[in-house]
């Protein structure tokens, strides 16, 4: 899930149907704005209280009755943060994974998209059939078999599960590539079979520059996936190779073993900051992914 | 190649409009990523599943003794199994109609001409895509019994401090951290309404609709589709809630998962804990396949009562009898 600000203008897009975003000169409605305004009032504040306790001291946090506001906000509990657990050692695990699976997620998603919308074979309604029963699938069914299997061969404490689920793709994404291949014109394609082109320099120099805002859809959700993910890394990954997504909750503890809320809070900032910020840059290309793909 | 897909490549030559491309060669080329992922990845583990779940394996014996459906039989007549179950389900009629239903709300007031659209756009969508750890923590943060926002509320109020994590009251949490998530389909929403014809718009509206009568009329059935998507979705999501109940636990680590207060012990806070704390391996893989069972009831009878009332226009992408 990451997404730019800029517009993507290249001729190619230009002739894909332009999601309405823009705000247009007409009235504007007050009551809706009123209504959203509370609303996004409601759902920030946890944002907001997340960022004031990671502001605290240990005596504001103990306070009675509690500190709304930090008077010194520290800051310094950021840098603590990446000290009592080794931050950034996690930190570069999960940007590792999500990068791995993100990159080979988002290929091999297309490549089965395109096959999917552009091709046909023997099988394939049937085949289709069952990419969309594995959308329904529950991933957390298959995942402790899977576990069972990859401890059978060894894959347990390697990054190797992630790379596998990598180049298979993902069902949701193929079906969200499926959909934008699809509605192209047949013209795109015809003039390179005559040419003699291959399928795959078709799919490589045609489709893919063409399908940009999927791209970055998918690499933003398949990234977004493994670094928010859990089970899998808690499941297969030890102690010491494992994803900030484990280490934020069970590392911010004192020598009691009870947690430390200021760090645990600076820590968890710290954690969702990159998803954010990602989220923020690609936040019009990522509309269009769903926008152009005809999510119906 | 084979004669019969030679004559198959011929005869598409032929067929006038046919894209010219060898049988399914370059199909199954292209899929290959995918078929092979499902088999190694999804069909294998489900079948070692349904297999581990005929035995009375824990995990580290060398062999796995058949005992049938002893583990079923078992599952099935243990109240703690229908507990959590209900639990999982109670936990899906809270949360789906209140995300389908909000985030449809909060689309169609996106789609209005507001000020800083884009801004709101953005703070709908947030904590949606905040990753389920980080939401859980934050909440947890929240209901802090001494340091927590929501009894620093109350106490203003005069009421005592509650310690949330414990009891009935931590189901409410995780209530609330599901719930947090509610702009997540906000965007597909917005998506599909951008996408219903304005002249159908226009034409109710010369028929003499007013707002509401053009949405259920017009609005509501060109988006169906979408919000069948969501339901479906979002029930399989809600109904394998795990993370966020897991670390609504007292305990950290490995601990925490026979911790879980007995409110939030849904139906994967169960099968975890059977295999992983009491390693009865058997055991939980034949709950899992019991779930997997319900999942795909509910999957199916959503489908048939929101197929009927959902609304397919005719979509010119899709190639033949399709769709």
């Amino acid at each position: 899930m990451t997404l730019t600000s800029h517009r993507p203008q290249t001729e190619s897009q230009a002739a894909l149907p332009e999601p309405p975003i823009r705000q247009s000169r007409e009235r504007k409605n007050p009551v809706a704005f009123v209504i959203l305004l509370v609303v996004c009032a409601i759902l920030f504040l946890p944002v907001l209280w997340l960022l004031l306790t990671a502001l605290k001291s240990p005596q504001q946090l103990a306070s009675d009755p509690i500190t709304w506001i930090p008077t010194q906000p520290q800051v310094q509990n950021f840098i603590d943060a990446t000290m009592i657990l080794p931050f950034w050692a996690y930190a570069a695990n999960s940007l590792f994974l999500s990068t791995v699976t993100g990159v080979l997620t988002t290929v091999s998603s297309a490549l089965v998209g395109y096959g999917f919308a552009r091709l046909n074979g023997k099988g394939k309604k049937v085949l289709f059939g069952i990419l969309i029963a594995m959308m329904m699938t529950p991933p957390i069914i298959t995942l402790i078999p899977t576990y069972l299997l990859f401890a059978k061969v060894g894959l347990v404490g390697t990054y190797w599960p992630w790379v596998l689920w990598g180049m298979a793709g993902a069902p949701y994404l193929i079906f969200l590539y499926r959909q934008f291949f699809a509605q192209l014109p047949r013209e795109l394609e015809e003039a390179a079979i005559l040419d003699g082109c291959g399928r795959l320099r078709i799919f490589v120099q045609i489709f893919l520059p063409l399908s940009k805002p999927v791209i970055i859809t998918a690499f933003v959700l398949s990234f977004n996936g493994v670094w928010g993910d859990f089970i899998a890394p808690q499941l297969l990954l030890n102690q010491d190779n494992t994803t900030l997504a484990v280490a934020i909750t069970t590392g911010y503890v004192n020598s009691q073993g009870f947690p430390v809320n200021n760090l645990l809070a600076a820590g968890a900032v710290l954690y969702v900051l990159p998803v954010l910020i990602m989220f923020f840059f690609v936040q019009r290309s990522y509309v269009r992914g769903f926008a152009t793909s005809g999510m119906k | 190649m084979s004669t019969q897909s030679l004559a198959k490549y011929v005869r598409s030559r032929n067929r006038p409009g046919a894209s010219g491309f060898r049988g399914s060669g370059a199909f199954y080329a292209f899929i290959s990523p995918w078929l092979i992922g499902t088999v190694l990845l999804t069909l294998f583990p489900l079948g070692y599943a349904l297999w581990i779940s005929f035995t009375n394996w824990d995990g580290i014996a060398p062999n796995q003794n058949w005992i049938g459906l002893k583990n079923y039989t078992d599952a099935l007549s243990d109240p703690r199994m229908w507990a959590s179950l209900q639990r999982t389900g109670l936990l899906a009629l809270a949360v789906v109609p209140v995300t389908i239903c909000g985030g449809l709300a909060l689309a169609l007031l996106l789609n209005e001409k507001v000020h800083w659209r884009s801004g709101l756009r953005m703070l709908v969508y947030l904590p949606a895509i905040v990753p389920p750890v980080a939401a859980t923590l934050t909440w947890k943060l929240l209901f802090d019994r001494d340091s927590g926002a929501i009894n620093g509320v109350t106490a203003i109020f005069g009421a005592d401090a509650v310690s949330w994590m414990s009891g009935n009251t931590v189901f409410v949490v995780l209530l609330v951290v599901m719930l947090w998530g509610i702009g997540a389909g906000v965007l597909i929403n917005l998506a599909a309404l951008q996408d219903v014809p304005a002249e159908l718009h226009e034409a109710a509206r010369l028929d003499g609709a007013n707002a509401f009568t053009a949405f259920w009329h017009v609005t509501l059935p060109s988006i169906s589709p979408v919000l069948l998507f969501q339901v479906i979705t979002t029930t399989i999501g809600v109904l394998q809630t795990f993370v966020p109940a897991l670390l609504l636990s007292p305990a950290n680590g490995p601990a925490a998962i026979t911790a879980v207060p007995e409110a939030n012990r849904v139906f994967m806070v169960d099968v975890y804990a059977q295999y992983f704390a009491y390693s009865k391996y058997g055991y939980a893989s034949a709950m899992l396949w019991l779930f997997f069972l319900v999942i795909l009831v509910v999957t199916i009878i959503t489908f048939k009562i929101g197929g009927r009332t959902v609304f397919y226009a005719v979509d010119p992408s899709k190639e033949g009898k399709e769709g």
